[in-house]
C-alpha cells in the first residue's frame, strides 16, 4: 500500500465550511519570528496540514481542514493563534 | 428562558449529567455544538459494561463487538513481546456517534431538552452564552471536552503544555463483517483490541481494535516528542502502522481524526466554583496511556449532575473508584510517558521475554543499574509515594 497523502484522509470526513473562520492568526510577524525561533511547531504537530507559509512568506491557515483536535493551540510558543470552535454545527464530523 | 441545569457539551460526560438530573425532576437543558452527539467525537473505543451500568440501563447499549481477546503488545524496533489476556468482564468496543448518540437519547427520554448546532461561547453568572442568544440556568455543567474553553475563561484550569499533552491520530478502515471475523479468527459479536507500547521511532502507544465491519488503527504520542523529531502526527502512523497493513488489505479508508489528551487534570483542575460544575474530559479524566476515559466521564457526569454543593461534588469524586483510579496513576503515568522510560521497559520486558526463551538471564544483568528506577515506579504504581 503506498502512503496516503494528507488530502485523501481529511476527504473521509464530512466538512461543513464556516464562512467565519474558527481559526486566525494574530499577528504575521510573530509567525516568522517563530519559525526563526522554534521552526514552526504548529506546521509540525497539525495532524491536518492546517498551517503553511505561502511564497511571500505569510503563514496560510486553512481552517476548513481542521480537525477540531486543538493542537495548534498548545504548541504556539506566542499563543499567536486565536482558537474557537466552528458555529452552528459547522466544521469537521466523523462517521463512526 | 430559565433551567435548573444547563449542560454544555452532549459526550459521555454531559448526557450522563442531563440524564441523572433529569431523571431527579430538574429541568434540564444540554447544549450541543455539533450537528448530533458524538459526531464531534473521538476516542478509544472501549467501555465497561460494569461502569456504564451504574448510570445507565445497558440493555440497548449499541455496542460494535464484545471484547475476546485484549492483546498487549512491546514492541522495539528489532523485536515484539505479546501478552494476550481474556477479559474477566463485559468489556465493549463502541463507535463514538452511535454511543454518544444513544447516550443522549437517554437523557432526552428522561426529560432533559438536547440543542445542538449550538456553541457556547461563555459563561456569566448563571447566563450561557451561545451564538444564537443566552439561557440561564441555576446550576451550569461544563462538558465540553479535551479543549475545555470555558473551563480556561473561568480560570478552573489553565491551558496544556506541549510536554503535557499526548496527540493520538486514527484511521478507520472498512470492509465487510465476514472479513473483519476472518482476519481476526472471531465469531460472531466477538472483538478484539490490541494496544502496543513502542519506542520506535519514538516513544508511542499505539491500538487496533475491531469495530463491526471495520478496523481501527490509531497512535499516541507526546506533542513535544513529535516537536523535537520533526514529525507530523500522520507519518508517525504510516510509520506505526506499517506492519499490519495486511489486517486492512484491501478494506477502504473511511475516517481519519484526531484528539489530544491531557495528562494532567482533577485535582489539578478545579471541578467546581460556585454554580459551575465541570467532568469528563475537561477535568482531564482520560487516561493518556490506556486512552480510558469514557468511563470516568459518565461517573462524573453522573456526580455533577446530583451534586448541590462545590464541597459535595468534590467529595463524591474522591468517593468514586473509576476517578481514584485516574487521579492515583496519573504520577506513574507521568513517569512512564517520559520518553526515555517508556522506551526503557518496552525493552526491559522484550529483553526478559527473549532472555527466558533463551534459557539465559545474564543480558539483564545491565538492567541492574536501573534498579532504583524500577523500584520508584512500582512504588508509584502500587500508590505508595506520589
Amino acid at each position: 500500500m503506498r502512503a496516503m497523502r494528507i488530502e485523501e484522509r481529511l476527504y473521509t470526513l464530512r466538512y461543513k465550511r464556516d464562512e467565519k473562520p474558527h481559526l486566525e492568526i494574530k499577528d504575521q510577524g510573530t509567525c516568522k519570528k517563530c519559525y526563526e525561533e522554534y521552526g514552526s511547531p504548529c506546521i509540525i504537530a497539525c495532524p491536518a496540514n492546517v498551517y503553511s507559509f505561502s511564497n511571500d512568506g505569510r503563514m496560510i491557515v486553512a481552517y476548513e481542514n481542521c480537525v477540531e483536535c486543538g493542537t495548534c493551540k498548545i504548541v504556539c510558543p506566542f499563543n499567536n493563534i486565536i482558537w474557537r470552535f466552528p458555529r452552528y454545527g459547522l466544521g469537521m464530523a466523523i462517521r463512526y | 428562558m430559565k433551567f435548573d441545569v444547563i449542560v454544555v457539551g452532549a459526550g459521555p460526560a454531559g448526557s450522563a449529567a442531563a440524564y441523572t438530573a433529569a431523571k431527579n425532576g430538574y429541568k434540564v437543558l444540554m447544549i450541543e455544538r455539533a450537528s448530533e452527539p458524538g459526531a464531534k467525537n473521538v476516542s478509544g473505543a472501549r467501555i465497561r459494561d460494569s461502569v456504564i451500568s451504574k448510570v445507565f440501563e445497558t440493555k440497548d447499549l449499541p455496542f460494535e463487538r464484545i471484547v475476546k481477546n485484549s492483546r498487549l503488545i512491546f514492541k522495539t524496533k528489532e523485536t515484539e513481546t505479546q501478552i494476550t489476556v481474556k477479559p474477566k468482564e463485559k468489556l465493549y468496543i463502541i463507535s463514538r456517534l452511535k454511543f454518544d448518540k444513544w447516550l443522549a437519547k437517554n437523557a432526552e427520554n428522561a426529560g432533559a431538552l438536547l440543542i445542538t448546532k449550538t456553541t457556547v461561547t461563555g459563561i456569566e453568572g448563571n447566563k450561557v452564552i451561545t451564538e444564537r442568544g443566552a439561557v440561564e440556568g441555576d446550576k451550569i455543567i461544563l462538558a465540553e471536552g479535551a479543549n475545555a474553553l470555558l473551563s480556561m475563561s473561568l480560570g478552573l484550569r489553565r491551558e496544556l503544555k506541549p510536554d503535557e499533552t499526548v496527540l493520538g491520530v486514527r484511521e478507520i478502515y472498512s470492509s465487510t463483517r465476514d472479513e473483519v471475523a476472518k482476519r481476526f479468527n472471531l465469531q460472531g459479536d466477538e472483538g478484539e483490541i490490541w494496544e502496543i507500547v513502542t519506542d520506535h521511532p519514538i516513544p508511542s502507544a499505539g491500538f487496533i481494535y475491531t469495530y463491526k465491519d471495520a478496523v481501527v488503527i490509531g497512535i499516541g504520542s507526546s506533542v513535544d516528542e513529535l516537536i523535537k523529531n520533526k514529525l507530523k502526527p500522520y507519518e508517525l502512523l504510516d510509520v506505526f502502522k506499517e506492519p499490519y497493513l495486511e489486517l486492512v488489505k484491501g478494506f477502504s479508508l473511511r475516517e481519519y481524526s484526531a484528539k489530544i489528551i491531557p495528562e494532567q487534570g482533577f485535582p489539578k483542575f478545579k471541578p467546581c466554583k460556585g454554580n459551575v460544575y465541570v467532568a469528563g474530559d475537561a477535568l482531564g479524566l482520560v487516561d493518556p496511556l490506556t486512552f480510558d476515559g469514557i468511563g470516568p466521564a459518565v461517573i462524573s457526569g453522573s456526580l455533577a449532575g446530583k451534586a448541590d454543593s462545590c464541597e459535595s461534588y468534590y467529595k463524591s469524586l474522591y468517593e468514586a473508584k473509576e476517578i481514584v483510579k485516574v487521579v492515583r496513576s496519573r504520577p506513574l503515568v507521568h513517569e512512564l510517558l517520559k520518553g526515555e522510560n517508556l522506551g526503557f521497559y518496552v525493552h526491559l520486558i522484550t529483553d526478559f521475554i527473549s532472555s527466558w526463551i533463551k534459557g539465559d538471564f545474564s543480558e539483564l544483568r545491565y538492567y541492574k543499574s536501573s534498579l532504583g528506577k524500577m523500584i520508584k515506579h512500582l512504588a508509584l504504581g502500587l500508590g505508595m509515594i506520589g
